[in-house]
């Protein structure tokens, strides 16, 4: 019998057996499931259909609308930030004339390493407005104590912040590699025909690092708008929803309020923006082929 | 297809189906002792596995195993465990009034029906205003009261003297606003401390308690929507008016609130019955110096007891061993002298009220300056408070009035406006009606 079995064309399928397993059970299972709960409204345990009504509600939730805009503002005010310092960072870590390359190398990437607990816990002492680094080094030039995580605006720009010190390093080292797979050739060759640092920069490195340039750029902001860790951790989403996010509501609704079936349907809203985004950049890589 | 393909399409299906669907309860037949597990939280953990050993002895068929899950953890875990049908829950549940009601409401089923074991006998054995907090709407009580925290007014009574200011003649909230002023002005510390921007958690105990006061909450006993009824514009415009005064200390941050309090910055503390034991373990330098009593009313004449919060134990729907779980929430719950000793081992100042009794509710303590602190609180609770309705959607009103609350008190907003706006939000959100 098991001779008979494992016969050339059926191993494969054993071998893909595990995983695809895991896919059913922990993915494909828990989607469906969710796409089911999201037409569905009531009490916990008590669930009868109704349709599309969560979706309605959606729409016409101002929370929801509060959250989406946070999210897409973080999203275009960070993402930018990060990815410009990151390659910075690459460039810099890349350059020949840097001495103790791989220790700064994993002080870059270190952060994103950090456990999110203790990641947080740093930022919120870092962040204290009496008592934090931030603000005595700020004070230090002058500037008056900023109430970081207590004012709607600024709890922003601590999240921004904490973002970045978390997700930088990472950006950086895939930067990096995608440096150094450069063919030194175009550099001399360029350099041959008396282009600068800044034009070689632009019209060398920029356009064979596009492809990754893309990558880091649809990752991120597809982290982004599934952000949920820091405001979770450093803000709880406030002050006065300031800094919710599209997930960080979709959690207080299910596991707050319980509200599995209103909290299924933000989950596929959030999945149509994610597709969304994959699509684009489908189109944008895909066209270059 | 061909055949081999079927045959592991189908062996994939089948194991999935029992991968997913498998582990389910495991009700061994009884042979040797009955266990039974309890859910709870550190301290209260301490008095329940102090008194579980005395159970045991009483009733040598029960073991009982007191599991330390954590609060807020706790929450989480009850329910996944109740949304997968009560699969993995303990027999006893610690669960505190804030969840209570949610579980009643949203998991029909998930708490056990304690009437049905004979828990009705206890009815009156409670502090006023807690029974019909475990009463469902089909008239059955599903958990037992353990816990109550009738809210105090701890004051420091050398900044009082400082600023000449007569703690007795505090009647009303408005009262107490003048006498923050004036101590502001002569001791400079601030009257109360709040976290305006609700950063980490929300600070709406004392908001909640004026609310209290006055009979009102965020819903009705009907389960309409009552945010933006008259009192709740009263309470929030007496924040406001402490705000705009400049006498509420802004506590948010990381230990902001012990430092204000230990650099004598704060002079109140609203605080409920559980302040008698944290301020003296907190603060133990400023012994002497803190008294307590009632709180001011919020009209003049008005009732000055409130209760901030209750903690309960409740069974499983599904523990298959309902009728032992309920022996041993009897012996904890109902007997003086076991709930005392849990009141000393576990912190946990008790819902029944033949307990009080004890002598050690009319003890002078040394750190109030020999004030029987205690006291005021059993009084409070003599003067019966009112009863209530947290409903099932307490936790998105708690988040939407600290939303309305930290609008005004950062941005200045109007509390009336604020609070209708909050209001409709909540009465969209949970699909109640608005009251009145």
């Amino acid at each position: 019998m098991t001779a008979r079995l494992l016969t050339r064309r059926n191993v494969p399928y054993f071998l893909v057996l595990p995983a695809l397993l895991g896919f059913v059970c922990f993915k494909a299972y828990p989607i469906l499931a969710a796409a089911y709960i999201s037409l569905t409204t009531g009490a916990g345990a008590a669930r009868s259909f109704a349709g599309l009504d969560n979706y309605v509600r959606l729409v016409n939730d101002p929370l929801f609308w509060t959250s989406l805009g946070n999210t897409a503002l973080i999203l275009v005010v960070q993402v930018p930030i990060m990815l410009i310092l990151a390659l910075l960072l690459a460039l810099g870590l890349n350059s020949k004339l840097v001495r103790l390359r791989a220790l700064w190398r994993l002080g870059v990437f270190m952060p994103s390493l950090t456990g999110l607990v203790a990641y947080g816990v740093m930022f919120s002492v870092i962040l204290s407005k009496d008592s934090g680094l931030l603000n005595w080094l700020l004070g230090l030039f002058g500037v008056s104590p900023i109430d970081w995580l207590g004012s709607p605006f600024w709890a922003r720009i601590a999240i921004v912040i904490a973002l970045t010190w978390h997700y930088c390093g990472y950006n950086a080292v895939i930067y990096l590699a995608g440096l150094q797979s450069i063919a030194k050739e175009l550099y001399e060759a360029a350099m041959v025909d008396g282009a600068g640092a800044v034009r070689r920069f632009w019209s060398i490195t920029v356009p064979q690092l596009r492809p990754i340039l893309l990558l880091t750029i649809v990752l991120s902001a597809i982290g982004t708008l599934q952000l949920f860790d820091e405001p979770f951790v450093l803000t709880g989403g406030g002050p006065d929803n300031s800094t919710l996010t599209i997930s960080l509501y979709l959690y207080q609704n299910g596991f707050r309020y319980f509200d599995f079936g209103y909290a299924s349907a933000i989950a596929y809203a959030l999945t149509l923006i994610v597709a969304g985004f994959g699509l684009v950049q489908l189109k944008l890589t895909g066209g270059r082929k | 297809m061909n055949r081999p393909l079927v045959m592991v399409v189908s062996a994939t299906l089948a194991l999935a189906v029992t991968a997913c669907g498998g582990g389910g309860g495991s009700d061994q037949k009884s042979t040797g002792p009955v266990k039974i597990t309890v859910w709870s939280w550190k301290p209260a953990s301490d008095g329940l596995a102090s008194v579980a050993k005395d159970f045991e002895q009483a009733n040598p068929g029960i073991k009982v195993d007191v599991q330390v899950v954590g609060n807020p953890a706790i929450w989480e875990k009850i329910t996944v465990g109740m949304a997968a049908g009560g699969k993995g829950l303990g027999d006893v549940l610690h669960i505190g009034i804030d969840y209570l009601p949610g579980y009643m409401e949203k998991f029909p089923g998930g708490l056990a029906d304690l009437s049905e074991l004979g828990a009705d006998k206890y009815k009156d054995a409670f502090a006023e205003g807690l029974w019909p907090t475990v009463t469902g709407k089909d008239g059955k009580a599903y958990a037992m009261p353990w816990e109550v925290n009738p809210v105090g007014f701890f004051y420091r009574s050398d900044l009082f003297d400082k600023a000449g200011i007569d703690a007795a003649a505090i009647r009303t909230w408005d009262d107490a606003i003048e006498a923050g002023k004036k101590l502001k002005e002569r001791t400079g510390a601030y009257l109360i401390g709040l976290n305006k921007p609700a950063a980490g958690s929300v600070d709406m105990d004392l908001f909640q308690s004026l609310l209290q006061q006055q009979g009102a909450f965020y819903f009705d006993r009907q389960g309409a929507v009552t945010l933006s009824s008259a009192p709740a514009v009263q309470a929030m415009t007496l924040i406001k008016k402490m705000n705009d005064a400049g006498i509420v200390a802004d506590t948010s941050g990381e230990g902001t609130r012990k430092k204000l309090i230990s650099e004598d910055k704060v002079a109140v503390l609203p605080w409920a019955a559980w302040g008698v034991g944290y301020i003296p373990e907190t603060w133990p330098k400023q012994k002497g110096l803190w008294r307590v009593m009632q709180p001011p009313a919020v009209v003049p004449g008005g009732k000055r007891t409130a209760i901030v919060n209750s903690t309960y134990l409740s069974v499983s729907g599904t523990s298959p061993h309902k009728a032992e779980a309920f022996k041993f929430l009897e012996y904890a719950l109902t007997r003086p002298e076991v709930i005392n000793k849990m009141f000393e081992d576990g912190g946990v100042f008790p819902a029944l009220t033949a307990a009080y009794a004890d002598p050690r509710f009319t003890a002078r303590t040394d750190y109030y300056g020999g004030q029987p602190a205690l006291k005021t609180f059993v009084d409070a609770l003599g003067e019966g408070a009112d009863a209530t309705y947290y409903s099932g959607d307490y936790a998105r009103a708690l988040k939407i009035a600290s939303d309305a609350q930290t609008q005004v008190l950062l941005k200045g907003a109007d509390p009336a406006a604020a609070l209708s706006q909050a209001a409709q939000q909540l009465s969209q959100q949970s699909g109640r009606k608005l009251a009145g």
